[in-house]
């Protein structure tokens, strides 16, 4: 996957070279006469260092592979076809709804109630439009998402005394 | 000082309680499950039960992630045989053999040797475990700034090739990048605050388990959610008891695949995976009937489960004498020891050396476990192959969200857990392993303090480094997996192999996610 490797090499190098920067830019604490080796930058820059060199070796391998070359783009590269972007948006779009937006703002119960029954209803709609099972597949939805809100507060909550978000 | 093996008979005693025995079921059990279903791996189950179990006693808890750890890894043996899906990726060698049996009609017969192949691994991980932590340990105390830099080191470098044995650069990549994340937050030595910003949640550095529980869990539904459906097969034909005789006979196979198991389990960050590669690889090479492998062999299947499930108690030795894991489940299983006030570590023999023998007998009754409800339960295991992936990842996900944020009840968790899941599910899709990052993150302040300890006893020199007999050792080995892996040298390597063994070495085992 030449295009793929392309990007992450270029993001690894950039990555690797501002944690060096910054690295450098660390205290070095020489007023406390503390040792030069001792200093907080000194491995994270040295980390920096070797991110960098792995992003460019990565990014030359890539150019040499034929990543500039006109091919299949990185979506085909990548195998995420129309069907699997559309999947994989869907499933980003209901997780970090509920982690993100969701969990924090709403009680917990509710929040996992909302967010199980949209998941579990949204992913299996078409197919259960085709079979014409849309209203009992809707009702499955609603319990299971009931279930699994109660039974997850039940068993954090009470059974081992961890607290909820 | 008792001995050795009233330690370990003082532990098993004080395990034989009701309540501690119905734990092992239920926490085994859960691990079977955790392990058949594809999408979840035996790290997210360890890191989402330390979550659980943080206010348990030490003992129990620790007893109950080592039942989820055993169970998982043998659980994911029944989806590879029955969907030719992996269960987790250590049980990918496992589909080789375990399907085409089960296509064959005899899903049961491979369940058995599955189940007998993971059993007899398991003890032999744990006698190696025996015989091994106290010297290790002992040896261990001879360790000191130069020895551990080298090691953390070491860790990284062969968990990134040995994980992504097909682009051992990607395996670096993801190990150094684990290493910078764990360069977030206060230093140790003079409490400086890196990469922080003036944000109070990052002061103390990304949590493991919010991270763990991100790139294992949350990465793992994603994928899982992109794919188009999978078929399921409820077919358990065939006698599931396996046969004492037909185990008897490949009982070389069985000793050969448990060492190797338990050796790759003992390097730091390999793990089950390439455990059960490498059994795999030896016993086609070893074997009378080579042919059959790929199409349906016993020997084959016996191999791959011994040398995964072996792979266990091989992880736990550098997590008990080297905090060091051995593996991605086994860092969280090291990170929950911290947790519990244990200090694994060299000094473990002298400060708690009853401990280690806990462990064993922890192992013993996980192994006991999987034999009995993996024999007792074939069948009505199986209906949980027919839970539809879109009722299940949710309910995961809302585990993972809750496990995330209940260690230390902080929303900032739950959003690293996202953030970790989206960056795992990325660097999973370019074909990076996520072993070499866990390992990454948990190695980061050894080989930070200790390179920085080191430099300042040889003031600056780096000679130390290199002139201490275990050090030169360690930076030898360090030197000699970089250049087995530089691809001119690897492919004159693979070409002697090939020769002498005729095939691939631990063909297909890189660019897994890790157990």
């Amino acid at each position: 996957m030449p295009r793929a490797d392309l990007w992450a090499g270029t993001g690894f190098l950039a990555l690797g070279a501002a944690t060096a920067a910054e690295s450098w830019r660390m205290p070095r604490f020489a007023q406390l006469e503390v040792n030069p080796w001792s200093v907080p930058g000194l491995v994270p820059g040295l980390i920096g260092v070797v991110l960098l060199l792995l992003g460019a070796v990565l990014m030359l391998r890539a150019v040499r592979e034929g990543a500039l070359r006109p091919g299949a783009g990185l979506a085909g590269e990548l195998g995420f076809d129309a069907e699997r972007r559309r999947r994989t948006l869907l499933a980003l779009l209901l997780t970090l709804g509920y982690a993100v937006g969701l969990v924090g703002r709403l009680p917990f119960r509710t929040a996992t109630f909302l967010f199980v029954f949209a998941f579990v209803a949204l992913f299996r709609i078409e197919r259960d439009m085709a079979r014409g099972l849309l209203l009992r597949e809707l009702a499955f939805a609603a319990l299971e998402a009931l279930l699994v809100a109660l039974a997850v507060g039940f068993v954090f909550e009470r059974l081992f005394y961890v607290r909820l978000p | 000082m008792p001995g050795g093996l009233q330690l370990f008979l003082e532990a098993l005693s004080g395990f034989a309680e009701p309540a501690t025995l119905a734990s092992v079921l239920w926490a085994t059990l859960l691990g079977i499950l955790v392990g058949m279903m594809p999408g979840l791996t035996a790290t997210l189950g360890v890191a989402l039960l330390t979550t659980l179990t943080f206010k348990m006693p030490a003992g129990d808890a620790i007893l109950i992630l080592i039942c989820m750890y055993v169970g998982a890894i043998y659980g994911g043996s029944r989806s590879a045989i029955l969907l030719n899906i992996p269960g987790t990726p250590a049980n990918a060698a496992t589909t080789l053999d375990g399907f085409p049996l089960a296509r064959a009609g005899q899903a049961g017969r491979a369940m058995g040797i599955a189940t007998a192949g993971s059993f007899c691994g398991s003890l032999i991980g744990m006698l190696m475990l025996v015989l091994v932590a106290p010297v290790l340990a002992d040896f261990a105390l001879a360790f000191g700034s130069y020895e551990f830099f080298w090691l953390a080191m070491f860790g990284i470098v062969i968990s990134g090739q040995l994980t992504a044995i097909d682009d051992p650069l990607k395996g670096w990549i993801a190990g150094f990048l684990g290493l910078l994340v764990a360069m977030v937050g206060q230093e140790g030595i003079h409490a400086y605050q890196r990469f922080s910003y003036g944000i109070t949640e990052l002061s103390g550095g990304f949590g493991l388990l919010p991270v763990l529980v991100g790139a294992f869990g949350f990465a793992e539904i994603l994928q899982v959610m992109k794919q188009p459906a999978y078929e399921v097969v409820r077919n358990a034909g065939g006698r599931i008891l396996p046969r004492l005789a037909e185990i008897f006979r490949y009982r070389r196979t069985i000793v050969r695949s448990g060492f190797i198991g338990t050796l790759m389990g003992l390097l730091p960050g390999v793990g089950e995976d390439i455990g059960a590669w490498g059994s795999y690889a030896a016993a086609r090479r070893a074997s009378r009937e080579r042919e059959k492998f790929g199409k349906g062999s016993v020997e084959g299947l016996l191999a791959a489960e011994t040398g995964n499930n072996a792979a266990v108690p091989g992880a736990i030795i550098p997590v008990l004498t080297l905090a060091i894991p051995g593996s991605a489940p086994a860092a969280v299983l090291l990170a929950a020891m911290f947790i519990h006030g244990i200090r694994p570590g060299p000094l473990i023999m002298i400060e708690f050396p009853s401990f280690v023998y806990e462990v064993v007998a922890m192992v013993l009754l996980a192994s006991l476990a999987i034999l009995v409800l993996g024999l007792a339960l074939t069948r009505p295991l199986l209906y949980v192959l027919a839970i539809p992936r879109e009722r299940l990842m949710p309910v995961i996900f809302v585990l993972c969200t809750v496990g995330a944020f209940a260690i230390a009840s902080r929303l900032f968790d739950v959003w690293v857990m996202v953030g970790f899941g989206v960056l795992g599910f990325l660097l999973r899709e370019m074909k990076y392993p996520m072993a070499p990052l866990v390992l990454g993150v948990v190695l980061g302040p050894i080989l930070d303090k200790n390179f920085r300890r080191a430099m300042v006893l040889s003031d600056g020199s780096l000679e130390p480094f290199f002139t201490r007999p275990i050090s030169a050792v360690l930076a030898l080995l360090t030197l000699i997996s970089i250049l087995a892996a530089i691809p001119r040298l690897r492919t004159a390597t693979l070409r002697l192999a090939a020769r002498f063994g005729g095939g691939r070495a631990v063909a297909g085992g890189g660019s897994g996610p890790g157990s």
